[in-house]
């Protein structure tokens, strides 16, 4: 509870919840407030913003309502954003906590794997993904986890280095357990707080990569998402640049809120370790 | 809002009274035409093999038609709708098994050496017939070209051909291009082919990658005083948000091919020192249509078929998707066709709840979501319209529950999907009329084709009666008759809609008042721009 009180005490942290807490009241009432199709027509086309008050941020080129658009596009951006982060998380854990507890040739060569897709940009590598199986939400989030996981596993791989020479992991030896038990029940546990630490960063990333994919044309074109949007918009920014500004400010706010609120979570826990 | 609208119509009706009256002069703001000057135009593409010979589309005829030139050039109020160019006249025998081109006198390559019959019939037997895209189709009975002397050219074919079909064909598909470059080595690797040699107005200066074409004056040119420009750069813009910016900018004088998005059209047009175009490609009309993939059981239904035609609100897609600029169709063949079209077709007027009837009838119920079946949608990604059109469809089908799931694909997945592989139930396809349907249209429909071969009848659709009819009118020789025979496929098209035609597009022009003698012809973006003038 004080936990959550110093966290809400900084002002950061408190706006970037606000924020944060509007997208995800968004996301889980669009069915609620729009119910069907978000894609449906619902209006004449490119109706400016604020000019009828049943379509109130307008409707695009082809008179689909922006602000249901907008609504539903807030569920894909988070759900990719929370999966693709998830998928990275859960990849990065378990390699770098097999790498850093088996040491030796394991480490070796998951470390090596981890060399070389870091040297390979994270969006040319989703790009390239999505490109060669087709564009779906499943494999927008796995393509945005190809290229994020690799953060991840090598903080993992630094906390159980370190970890493993203590003494409880030495008992569990004693006691005969195997060593894959060690890695995931004693030792990754305790190597998980830092590498949480990320996800807030790898979430607003994985946002914005998704925005980029769909902005390119490689995001589920049955879906709607604020990436598509704005890529629909370009074509008209300079009679109806609202197509492009209304979704572009809702991904600004977004991933300025999921950084916000990340930040906030680890300064309180950095306090609270510096307390201790 | 209604200002918008008002101008939109102006404009069109501007253009259809260009195009019923013939004889009207030349744009109103043409000045007398000046000599000298550099135009400096938008290009959205480029295009590595440059030989029109070879690949004949709209993106090299582009550039290279004004460095290579064909027998003919397409004409407002030409004789067969057509103006001499390396041909001076052309004539028919009437058992439709010789053609005989007379050709111009004096006309020399960039390279100093005399144009011949020679050329033409090395570039019609060596390319056309064999290499090039719609050539192989067009000239596939040609088995001879005779040269009695160096300024004839005698077209003998293996079976009768219609000369009609050869007429329409010479615009688009005879550019000839020189035989003593061209003999040695393989034709698809000869450099020539990245910097053409050709008679044209202009000779190929230089090719930046990603930065421009540089295109220079013929001082050698047929034509009395042509060209009257010194150069014609093409810059390279793939972004079309940035034509429009250019032009106002005045970094370029000339946006073709709609390289300025529809929806900017309406602010440009009131941009001082700027117009906007709708004439001047009467002879490149695109339909948009519905491919249907007939293996599917539920698309095989004509009943579905008719219900899907049904379904689709015209008017809307004119109005929305094109803005305005564009017309309903009502079959394989444009409105805006002087020789073939009729309007004696089956339609389909827009009717959700017939199209629900029909469906219904063709026993495809609605399940407890709504749904009757689902299908697979892959609109064609080449252009701006097509894409939303397939956003459009996906709505429209919705409304008469089925289920369709887009799959969008880069332009060589998505010909790949539909041509070779055939993964589609329903794709959005771009196909071109080219002013005659034994060209490029009845192959949209014609059964027998083999996989792989693009913008086909890749649907797996046969119908015994419509490719006989096919067969016989590419053998009539009478031009009525064959005529005749092309108006009854387009009711037969529409009848049993192998696939479905929605609208009929063009492009749009813009371009600096300054620019003289734009839009002269029905092909004036791919023609030889010879007469195109710089005002001071």
């Amino acid at each position: 509870m004080s936990r959550l009180r110093r966290f809400l005490r900084t002002p950061e942290a408190l706006a970037g919840a606000i924020l944060l807490a509007v997208l995800f009241a968004m996301a889980l009432s669009a069915s609620l407030l729009f119910p069907g199709d978000p894609q449906a027509i619902a209006g004449p086309a490119l109706l400016p913003p604020f000019q009828n008050w049943s379509l109130p941020l307008g409707t695009d080129r082809l008179g689909r309502d922006v602000l249901v658009e907008l609504f539903h596009g807030a569920r894909t951006s988070l759900a990719v954003g929370l999966a693709a982060a998830a998928t990275a998380l859960v990849i990065g854990a378990v390699v770098g906590t097999l790498a850093g507890f088996a040491g030796g040739l394991v480490d070796e060569v998951l470390m090596r794997i981890t060399d070389a897709f870091q040297t390979v940009p994270g969006f040319l590598l989703a790009l390239a993904f999505v490109s060669v199986v087709g564009p779906s939400l499943g494999v927008v989030v796995v393509a945005i986890a190809l290229g994020t996981w690799t953060g991840p596993a090598r903080i993992a791989r630094a906390e159980v280095l370190s970890i493993r020479e203590r003494d409880y992991v030495a008992g569990a030896r004693v006691i005969g357990m195997h060593p894959l038990e060690i890695a995931f029940r004693e030792v990754l546990p305790n190597a998980l707080p830092p590498v949480l630490a990320m996800s807030s960063v790898i979430v607003a990333a994985a946002i914005l990569t998704e925005a980029a994919l769909s902005f390119l044309g490689l995001g589920d074109p049955n879906r709607v998402t604020w990436g598509g949007m704005i890529a629909e918009g370009r074509t008209v920014l300079r009679t109806a640049p609202f197509l492009s500004i209304v979704p572009g400010i809702a991904l600004l706010l977004t991933v300025l809120g999921v950084y916000l609120a990340g930040e906030g979570i680890v300064e309180t826990t950095a306090v609270r370790r510096g307390l201790s | 809002m209604s200002g918008f609208t008002i101008s939109r119509r102006t404009m069109l009706t501007g253009s259809a009274m260009l195009l019923a009256s013939t004889s009207m002069p030349a744009l109103g703001w043409a000045q007398t035409p000046k000599k000298g000057g550099r135009l400096v135009l938008a290009a959205d593409s480029e295009p590595r093999n440059l030989n029109p010979a070879i690949v004949a589309s709209n993106g090299v005829f582009f550039i290279s038609s004004k460095i290579v030139e064909t027998l003919a050039e397409a004409s407002f109020d030409g004789k067969d709708g057509l103006a001499p160019r390396l041909a001076v006249s052309w004539e028919g025998a009437a058992d439709g098994l010789s053609a005989t081109f007379k050709l111009r006198e004096g006309v020399k390559w960039h390279d100093g050496k005399p144009f011949t019959s020679a050329d033409v019939a090395f570039s019609a037997l060596q390319i056309w017939k064999p290499l090039q895209n719609l050539g192989r189709t067009v000239f596939k009975d040609l088995s001879a070209v005779d040269t009695p002397d160096d300024l004839t050219a005698v077209f003998k074919f293996a079976k009768p051909t219609p000369f009609q079909l050869i007429r329409n064909a010479l615009p688009a598909l005879s550019s000839v291009v020189p035989k003593h470059i061209y003999e040695v080595g393989k034709i698809e690797d000869n450099p020539a082919n990245n910097a053409p040699i050709g008679t044209g107005p202009f000779k190929f200066g230089e090719y930046k990658a990603g930065q421009y074409y540089r295109l220079t004056k013929n001082a050698d040119y047929w034509g009395k005083d042509e060209p009257y420009l010194d150069e014609i750069i093409y810059q390279v813009l793939p972004d079309r948000t940035s034509a429009a910016a250019a032009l106002e900018a005045e970094e370029i004088q000339l946006a073709a091919f709609s390289a300025v998005p529809l929806a900017d059209l309406d602010r440009i047009s009131k941009v001082p020192g700027l117009k906007v175009i709708t004439k001047g490609y009467e002879g490149l009309t695109y339909q948009l249509v519905v491919e249907i993939n007939h293996r599917r059981k539920e698309l095989a239904d004509l009943k579905v078929r008719q219900a899907i035609a049904h379904a689709i609100d015209k008017d809307f897609v004119v109005k929305t998707v094109f803005l305005g600029y564009a017309a309903a169709a009502t079959g394989p063949v444009p409105k805006n066709d002087p020789q073939f079209y009729t309007a004696d077709v089956p339609t389909y007027a827009f009717d959700v709840a017939k199209a629900n009837a029909l469906l219904d009838e063709a026993g495809y119920k609605k399940g407890a979501d709504g749904n009757r079946f689902s299908l697979k949608l892959l609109p064609a990604p080449y252009f701006n319209e097509t894409k939303q059109f397939g956003d459009y469809l996906r709505q429209a089908l919705a409304a008469i529950g089925i289920d369709a799931q887009l799959v969008n694909n880069d332009s060589a997945a998505h010909i790949k999907a539909v041509y070779t592989d055939h993964a589609f139930d329903l794709a959005v396809g771009p196909p071109v009329f080219r002013g005659d349907p034994a060209i490029s249209t009845t192959i949209l429909v014609q059964s027998g084709i083999p996989d792989g071969v693009p913008f086909s009848n890749q649907g797996g659709y046969k119908n015994p009666a419509l490719d006989a009819l096919i067969t016989k009118a590419s053998e009539t020789l009478d031009t009525a008759a064959r005529t005749d025979l092309y108006k009854e496929f387009q009711k037969q098209v529409a009848a049993d809609l192998p696939l479905i035609n929605v609208a009929e597009w063009s492009f749009i022009s813009v371009a600096s008042e300054k620019v003289g003698n734009i839009a002269n012809n029905p092909r004036w973006a791919v023609s030889n721009w010879a007469d195109t003038y710089l005002a001071g």
